[in-house]
């Protein structure tokens, strides 16, 4: 089950290439549940502007919208952002192992020539 | 999906890496750099089958099981730098970086692993945007 998650993991780091998406999410993660408007008067961007990075934040499932009376509000979704720092881990994880079996190897052979 | 940045998706330093790990070991730049660029030496540490043609687009392969990569060599800088670029079939592609530094009486081996591509982009915000969404986020970040 590795494709999906990396899948996830690239459409999450496609999201956040965008430094004004990354903002987007920022304010997201401080202030719980806000509209575009609510948004847009705490970022240097239109509402329109706003309302297209939380469409893509949307798209990669780092964002959730409910209907509440005429306005939609938006609040943020860590698990594919959790799923991606879990996945960094990982990598982690195996390079220390194979890093530690790397010296493993090359100290064997280095203390036999000596 | 939209991915265009201002910036174009580099593999410098000015991005920091996804990953980044190191290791001393007791032993000269010109020991690990056999073990990095050897197959059979490869085959000791990295996984049971490795194929390698240590040119600059050569093509490596790395076979664990049912565990699959392959990618093409970028960077042979003797004693130096060793850096390949690798994926998992239908995955998105890493690249993978070994520096070798000498020290009194050893060396350090350095691994970075950063996606590139579209994900590339996203890395240099990445590391400085984590730590501050876990503050203000609930995550289950640690297992």
């Amino acid at each position: 089950m590795r494709s999906p998650a990396h899948r996830q993991v690239d459409s999450v780091f496609g999201a956040l290439a965008d430094p004004t998406r990354r903002r987007v999410v920022e304010t997201l993660a401080q202030g719980g549940t806000v509209t575009a408007s609510g948004l847009a008067e705490q970022l240097p961007i239109t509402r329109q502007a706003v309302a297209k990075h939380l469409s893509a934040l949307r798209g990669a499932d780092l964002v959730t919208s409910t209907r509440v009376g005429r306005e939609t509000h938006y609040k943020l979704r860590p698990q594919p952002l959790d799923e991606a720092a879990k996945w960094m881990q990982t990598v982690s994880a195996e390079w220390d192992r194979r890093l530690e079996a790397l010296r493993g190897s090359v100290e064997k052979r280095a203390s036999r020539s000596r | 999906m939209k991915l265009r940045s201002e910036e174009p998706a580099k593999q410098t330093d000015e991005k920091a890496p996804w990953v980044e790990r190191e290791t001393l070991i007791e032993a000269s730049p010109g020991e690990v750099w056999e073990a990095l660029t050897d197959e059979d030496r490869l085959e000791e540490w990295l996984a049971p089958e490795v194929e390698l043609d240590p040119t600059e687009g050569g093509e490596i392969s790395v076979r664990d099981g049912d565990d699959e990569r392959h990618g093409t060599v970028e960077t042979v800088e003797e004693q130096e730098r060793f850096a390949f670029t690798w994926s998992r079939p239908g995955e998105g592609e890493s690249f993978v970086e070994f520096t070798i530094e000498a020290l009194p009486g050893g060396s350090r081996v350095t691994v970075v692993e950063t996606p590139i591509g579209p994900s590339a982009m996203a890395i240099g915000a990445w590391g400085s945007l984590l730590p501050r969404l876990q503050r203000s986020v609930c995550f289950t970040l640690v297992a």
